[in-house]
């Protein structure tokens, strides 16, 4: 009797141990999880999105080519202002650049693995105010949206070689439509 | 091993240090944990963590270096601050810098008076002295009441009161007559019931590994804090065991508290207040002592803490839940 007591009292004791042991190391990695996500917080930026120095870093890091347009309008800077990416769903990368002006003036998304749609994380949520079928294959759309500005914008998005590509611009729809060829290699 | 990868491995050093010793501490004060003994178990637990497994998870997981595993499984990826700079140099970096430069400066805020202490003329040593009787008798008498064989006595005839072991292979115990004259009998017994309850532990050699682990890891100042503690622990180790075996806690807290207002603490500190630095540390590190004093008093007169159950059982559910939280730590 005084045995079985006993080991009652040790079980609840290893009990409360583990539960307190729970709680402390629940509350560490809660407060690390918290630490690891305030860079991209103070960046503004949704978690699992980080920043890279260059598409060259991004490359390296996501370990796939990111395909960029051969044509590039003079009216736009090179390198991208802001180069973002994140792991999900095989990865994606997204590449701000601005006008001559400094203003912002495109972005360039895609997925590396896979045509599933670009996270909203990278590409953001803009107001889509009018959309139709564009000629650069079956499941490509055009769309005019509105910008964080209120600026109107074109939107191409298309799938081609397993991959998804979004091309938003304030510039012409022709730059943008022959931006989004020259990244496969066509000419016009 | 690259730079950037050396940058790494000490960065998770400290930081594995600092959630690893964060964890212990709020452990021992949740679960209880008074007694000296197991209190150095636990710390052990965090202090061998930068010095065996994060090494080891290098070594064992390269997996974990990888980007893929920093920016899709780490819980926490100290690299993801180099997203932010300052002065062109990443967050993390300056994190890891000041670090560094404070375990540094902790390491060397004992370093150096430790090596001008060694440096210093001191009193010679008399291995036998006529006057040294009492100290002689006192030393048989704790030496049974811990059950172990006298070490030799070195007798300092002239300067401050003194009272240490030292010695890692010819173990012994250091007196001086300003010592013997300042305690009384019970006193003396308790105080050399301490030094033999050091050398009963082989704390002298501890204190030789412990400083080994300090000056392996002068850039973690987790390091630097933990065997700190440790050392206090050890301290009050051979309090508890002096204490008990000659069955007088009170002469043993009187002994230790006239000896350390005739050597150390505040007078000590006050005397090297002339430059800034110097007299800015001085004051919270005698403050700290005063209280590291007072504590071992009151521990002195109360009670000998009881032993927390289940305690191996304890340590090893917090070295495996440390070591899967960690491992998502880079």
């Amino acid at each position: 009797m005084t045995a079985s007591i006993a080991m009652g009292s040790t079980v609840s004791e290893g009990a409360r141990a583990l539960w307190t042991l729970a709680l402390v190391l629940g509350g560490a990695a809660f407060a690390l999880v918290g630490l690891d996500s305030m860079p991209t917080w103070l960046h503004g930026q949704p978690r699992g999105v980080r920043r890279a120095t260059s598409v060259e870093e991004v490359e390296r890091r996501l370990q796939s080519r990111v395909l960029l347009p051969s044509y590039f309008p003079d009216s736009l800077r090179w390198p991208p202002s802001l180069v973002r990416f994140t792991r999900e769903d095989g990865g994606s990368v997204a590449l701000d650049f601005q006008g001559k002006d400094g203003a912002p003036a495109l972005l360039l998304a895609q997925t590396l693995a896979g045509a599933a749609a670009i996270p909203e994380g990278i590409q953001g949520r803009l107001a889509v105010i009018q959309r139709q079928s564009a000629p650069l294959g079956e499941d490509a759309v055009l769309a005019r949206v509105v910008a964080e500005d209120g600026t109107l914008w074109n939107q191409l998005e298309w799938t081609r070689s397993d991959r998804r590509f979004l091309l938003r611009g304030r510039g012409s729809l022709e730059d943008l439509i022959r931006m989004a060829r020259s990244i496969h290699g066509e000419r016009r | 091993m690259t730079g950037q990868r050396w940058m790494d491995f000490a960065g998770q050093a400290i930081f594995h240090t600092l959630v690893a010793a964060l964890v212990i501490e709020a452990l021992i004060r949740l679960w209880g944990v008074r007694q000296p003994e197991q209190r150095t178990g636990f710390r052990l637990l965090a202090l061998g963590w930068p010095l065996l497994v994060v090494p080891a998870l290098f070594l064992a997981f390269p997996v974990r270096e990888a980007e893929s595993f920093r920016d899709a499984r780490a819980i926490f990826a100290g690299r993801h601050w180099d997203d932010l700079a300052f002065l062109g140099v990443g967050l993390y970096g300056w994190w890891i810098a000041c670090m560094g430069a404070t375990g540094l400066g902790l390491f060397l805020l004992d370093l150096v008076p430790w090596m001008r202490a060694r440096s210093a003329q001191s009193p010679p040593w008399i291995a036998a002295a006529p006057e040294a009787r009492a100290a002689e008798e006192a030393l048989a008498r704790a030496a049974a009441a811990l059950g172990m064989e006298a070490p030799p006595l070195a007798w300092v005839a002239s300067g401050p009161p003194v009272l240490f072991c030292t010695g890692t292979r010819q173990p012994m115990v250091v007196i001086s007559r300003a010592a013997v004259e300042l305690l009384d009998r019970d006193e003396l017994t308790g105080a050399l019931a301490h030094e033999l309850a050091h050398l009963e532990r082989h704390d002298p050699t501890l204190s030789w590994a412990l400083m080994g682990a300090r000056a392996l890891m002068c850039f973690n100042p987790g390091v630097q804090v933990l065997v700190r503690a440790i050392a206090r622990d050890a301290e009050r180790i051979a309090d508890e065991r002096a204490g008990t075996a000659c069955r007088d806690r009170l002469a043993l807290a009187s002994g230790l508290l006239k000896l350390y207002r005739a050597t150390g603490g505040r007078v000590a500190a006050s005397g090297t207040g002339r430059r800034p630095l110097t007299a800015a540390l001085a004051e919270p590190i005698a403050r700290a002592r005063d209280h590291d004093i007072e504590l071992r008093c009151r521990a002195l007169l109360g009670e000998p803490p009881a032993p927390v159950p289940l305690a191996r059982m304890r340590l090893a559910a917090a070295a495996a839940g440390l070591g899967f939280l960690l491992f998502f730590v880079v």
